[in-house]
């Protein structure tokens, strides 16, 4: 019998009680590029729907009684840009003011310079809205990331697949970046689980006619060999929603319309979601619900709201290395204690597998293990991952 | 004179305890109660208001609330009809509740609106909303009624409410998603269960001071696996019983010295846990398995497991 007893006395005795200020900025561009509505023709939801100032509002209101017990003050300033060209010097001025950790919700490259220019002895940034694979492996080190990356959303995916024994994928892509990374990370989950790619074929969104294998659904979902199910990598979503029910052969629809890879969706009845998602509807007031950036936002507030109160040692390293530990033990809703991956400063998280209206699954699937920790069978596990 | 006395005695004397030795599942996602008989066979469901939650018995043990999340109401099931026989409001969302020692008041957070509210149970008037942190969840009163501790499970703190006042006179950090409460019966200890940080934190009530924390880990398992909700203790304080919720075991530990004793296999999603009163079966509802597990306490072994409703939350033994 093994018994696991800890001891531990009076944990957080001894803690000073000086009022003491934790200055968060959040910095985003207005307009976002990733959000332009002029990029659908059709006035669809191409965007968020909205800004996650609200998400971290949140997450301050959510902790206050914990940091009103440490003697913490946050303030939470707000900028929002509107050339990239600016953000690095908005950025700079935020850290010369003090701030500690600066919230990015910005596009990888904006994110990846404003990282670059502040450097090694910059405030703490925290990616929120940038899943790309590249920008983790840029290793800045002061740059944790609460955004999933491309490669945890595709592994969500796969492993259903795996489940499903849906082994023939017919991959279909934009021609954004945006598109083509979700492609490759796509394929490269499919390959670590020897899934078939029966094809990869770009769509078009035009109606030329001469464009007809690449714009007519039945032409670019047809003449292939057999394939159990159709992943589209598809941001704006344009060409995805008409997708499902139209493909030459009578399959499942995945990726960015039907079964949707998520941190994040309203759907989630369990884990306390739904206390999440009605404080936020409360908090904006309007009736938008929470979006995966929001939870992103949301969270990395969270963490060092949670680093700063619960680190026994006020020293700002301490509480940085609290916050990289593994006993930050972060809860966000999702059922899984969340820490941060030491070799690419990635949220370990749990993905949800969304339709419009239903949870159909929580990645990590039963059955996918880890040698370490389970929630490490998404996204580049640590000998996988090198720094570009 | 002596007639007098007996007019007032039997006034004082409340409804006898029926001693039915029933065993009381609330289930969730079914919206309803199912009742066992002594050797466990099912002999009623109750249908309840939306989502019942947290269940506790009357003194006399004559009445069953219970807390039915998605009507905002505590139900009052008559032990003896098994029947709903009266709701007493409350606000959004009541998850878990306790009374006062008197049961004139009832104290029940409220899981959507981040308050714990004081009920007058008679009048059924709101005589206190104290604000908690978000998510309140776990109850308890302390012995003389003054200080009730609730939980906040985003706050990951612990409140302690002078319920005088109704106000907050302390605050304990503890782990991640504090769940629910037990105290000793010496009554120096309140254990509270840490979901998402798999710890049992054990406070001094003269102090509101940590001074044990507690973590298991059942063989095959891993800490993150292990998230810990339910607790039940003898009458005499000498064994506890811990649900250790996604590691489908239970730990059984010394009450005393907090050692452990041994892990017993249940089903998935262990929760509440509830002892009969010659303490000899633990039963342990599984939120996950829609189904309650037997424990044996003398050998430690699962006796069988019984099928119940959707989602079972609570236990509640009337004997």
């Amino acid at each position: 019998m093994r018994a696991l007893l800890i001891l531990v006395v009076s944990v957080w005795a001894g803690i000073a009680s000086a009022q003491e200020e934790v200055r968060i900025a959040l910095v985003g561009l207005d307009p976002d590029p990733r959000f332009d509505d002029a990029i659908a023709y059709a006035r669809i939801e191409t965007s968020r729907q909205g800004d996650p100032e609200v998400a971290a509002r949140m997450a301050i209101s959510d902790l206050s009684l914990l940091t009103d017990a440490r003697d913490l003050t946050i303030d939470l300033s707000v900028m929002r840009v509107a050339e990239p060209g600016d953000l690095v010097t908005a950025a700079r001025s935020l850290a010369d003011e003090g701030a500690r950790y600066i919230i990015l919700d910005l596009p990888a490259p904006e994110a990846d310079a404003v990282a670059a220019a502040l450097g090694p002895d910059g405030p703490l940034l925290l990616n929120t809205t940038a899943p790309e694979d590249w920008l983790r492996r840029r290793c800045h080190a002061r740059m944790l990331h609460t955004a999933a990356s491309d490669r945890m959303i595709a592994d969500a995916l796969i492993q259903h697949f795996v489940k499903m024994q849906w082994q023939q994928v017919l991959l279909l892509h934009g021609k954004t970046d945006r598109d083509l990374a979700r492609a490759a990370s796509f394929t490269e989950a499919a390959e670590r689980f020897r899934l078939r790619i029966v094809d990869t074929r770009e769509f078009d969104l035009s109606t030329n006619p001469a464009l007809r294998e690449q714009n007519n659904v039945a032409l670019l979902t047809g003449d292939t060999r057999d394939y159990d199910a159709v992943f589209i990598a598809d941001s704006y979503g344009e060409f995805s929603r008409y997708l499902p029910y139209r493909t030459a052969l009578p399959r499942p629809v995945v990726g960015a319309t039907g079964l949707v890879p998520l941190e994040w969706h309203w759907s989630l009845e369990r884990f306390g979601a739904p206390q999440v998602n009605s404080r936020f509807e409360t908090a904006i007031g309007d009736s938008r619900r929470m979006t995966w950036q929001d939870w992103s936002v949301w969270i990395a507030v969270r963490a060092v709201l949670t680093a700063e109160a619960k680190s026994r040692d006020r020293d700002p390293d301490a509480i940085e290395a609290f916050l990289r530990s593994d006993a930050l033990r972060l809860d966000g809703s999702k059922g899984a204690q969340l820490s941060f991956r030491p070799w690419d400063n990635q949220l370990r998280q749990p993905i949800l597998l969304a339709t419009a209206n239903a949870i159909i699954g929580i990645a990590p699937l039963e059955g996918f293990l880890h040698r370490t920790n389970t929630l490490d069978s998404l996204g580049v596990d640590e000998p996988e991952f090198a720094c570009d | 004179m002596l007639r007098a006395f007996f007019v007032a005695l039997i006034a004082a004397t409340p409804a006898m305890a029926l001693d039915t030795g029933r065993i009381f599942v609330s289930n969730e996602r079914s919206h309803d109660v199912w009742v066992f008989s002594p050797d466990f066979e099912h002999i009623a469901t109750i249908e309840t208001s939306r989502r019942p939650r947290d269940m506790r018995l009357n003194a006399d043990r004559t009445l069953l609330y219970v807390a039915c999340g998605d009507d905002d109401v505590i139900d009052i099931i008559d032990v003896e009809t098994l029947e709903v026989v009266d709701s007493i409001p409350t606000g959004p969302s009541p998850e878990v509740f306790a009374f006062s020692p008197d049961e004139s008041l009832i104290y029940v957070s409220n899981e959507e609106d981040s308050m714990m509210e004081i009920i007058e149970a008679d009048s059924r008037i709101v005589i206190h909303d104290v604000p908690t942190g978000a998510e309140p969840e776990g109850v308890i009163a302390s012995e003389d009624g003054a200080t009730v501790y609730v939980t906040s499970e985003v706050a990951d703190m612990i409140h302690v409410i002078d319920t005088e006042a109704g106000a907050v006179i302390d605050n304990i950090i503890v782990g991640t998603r504090p769940r629910r409460f037990i105290l000793t019966p010496d009554t120096n200890e309140l254990w509270v269960s840490a979901e998402l940080s798999s710890e049992i934190y054990i406070i001094d009530r003269a102090t509101n001071e940590i001074k044990e924390v507690l973590q298991f880990l059942p063989p095959g398992f891993r800490p993150e696996d292990v998230t810990p909700v339910g607790m039940a203790l003898t009458a005499d304080g000498s064994r506890g019983y811990i649900s250790l919720g996604r590691a489908n075991h239970i730990a059984v530990i010394d009450g005393v010295t907090h050692e452990l004793i041994d892990y017993v296999l249940v089903g998935r999603r262990a929760w509440s846990v509830a002892l009969t009163r010659d303490e000899s079966v633990a039963v342990v509802a599984n939120g996950l398995s829609d189904d309650i597990t037997l424990i044996d306490t003398a050998t430690l072994r699962p006796i069988r497991s019984i099928p119940v409703g959707q989602v079972p939350h609570t236990v509640v033994i009337d004997d």
